[in-house]
């Protein structure tokens, strides 16, 4: 199956802290609005995004209602909307706006699990890395949240 | 880090003119109280403990927070493995 994913910053980021952002090669195609682009380049560019492959997109976030999210936010909803495109974001008022869009919407815990579920990493690594987003990252996730997430990875 | 630490000491205890010794007693609480509640969240999601309990122990808005949470990794990690 063909899968298209555009991302906000949040996994942009949370993945390049852990060196995962290999794990968006698991996307047939990775978009990246240029809103987005410029609020992650602004915080200076992580390792490692000069070598991921992604199309850089221009996207209409004024059509996008949920104020109380930021530009980029709203660009990546305008473009995952557009495109048909799975959103990728860590942010919890993002998710629900995009849930209520009718878009499908994961984060970076989804991605790692996507790694594991396409083969690119083994259950080991796969927990190793769930684990580092919870304790090297920027990402806010209770740590019994992730254990369960580890678990589930058991009973595929 | 153990020379980050020690430097933070000094900072916090010369800017809240405590000894230091106070700013790793106050340390030890607050690490003690975040594992507290992580232990409380985690006997909640796994079953061992009921949800008003939790409150109880935690609040409502860590509850509710850690709901939620777990109810976006459950499907985050469903999705990864089927997708």
């Amino acid at each position: 199956m063909t899968l298209a994913a555009a991302s906000d910053a949040g996994p942009l980021i949370h993945l390049a802290e852990i060196d995962s952002l290999e794990l968006f090669s698991t996307f047939d195609t990775l978009l990246v609005p240029e809103t987005v682009y410029e609020e992650i380049e602004a915080g200076g560019a992580p390792d490692g995004l000069s070598d991921l492959s992604y199309e850089l997109v221009e996207a209409d976030e004024s059509r996008v209602g949920a104020e109380e999210l930021d530009a980029g936010e709203r660009a990546a909803i305008a473009v995952a909307k557009e495109l048909e495109a799975v959103l990728l974001t860590d942010d919890l008022a993002a998710r629900e706006a995009a849930s209520d869009a009718d878009i499908e919407v994961h984060g970076s815990l989804g991605v790692i699990a996507l790694g594991y579920g396409r083969g690119l990493l083994d259950r080991s690594e796969a927990a190793s890395r769930m684990r580092a987003l919870q304790r090297e990252t920027s990402l806010f996730v209770t740590e019994a949240v992730v254990e369960r997430g580890i678990r589930m990875l058991d009973e595929q | 880090m153990a020379a980050e630490i020690s430097d933070r000491v000094r900072e916090i205890a010369e800017a809240r003119d405590l000894p230091e010794s106070a700013v790793f007693e106050r340390a030890l609480e607050r690490g003690l109280e975040d594992l507290w509640e992580d232990l409380v969240v985690a006997r909640y999601l796994d079953g061992e403990l009921g949800r008003e309990e939790a409150i109880e122990h935690v609040g409502r808005t860590k509850v509710e927070r850690a709901e939620r949470e777990r109810d976006v990794v459950e499907e985050d990690v469903d999705w990864g493995l089927n997708a």
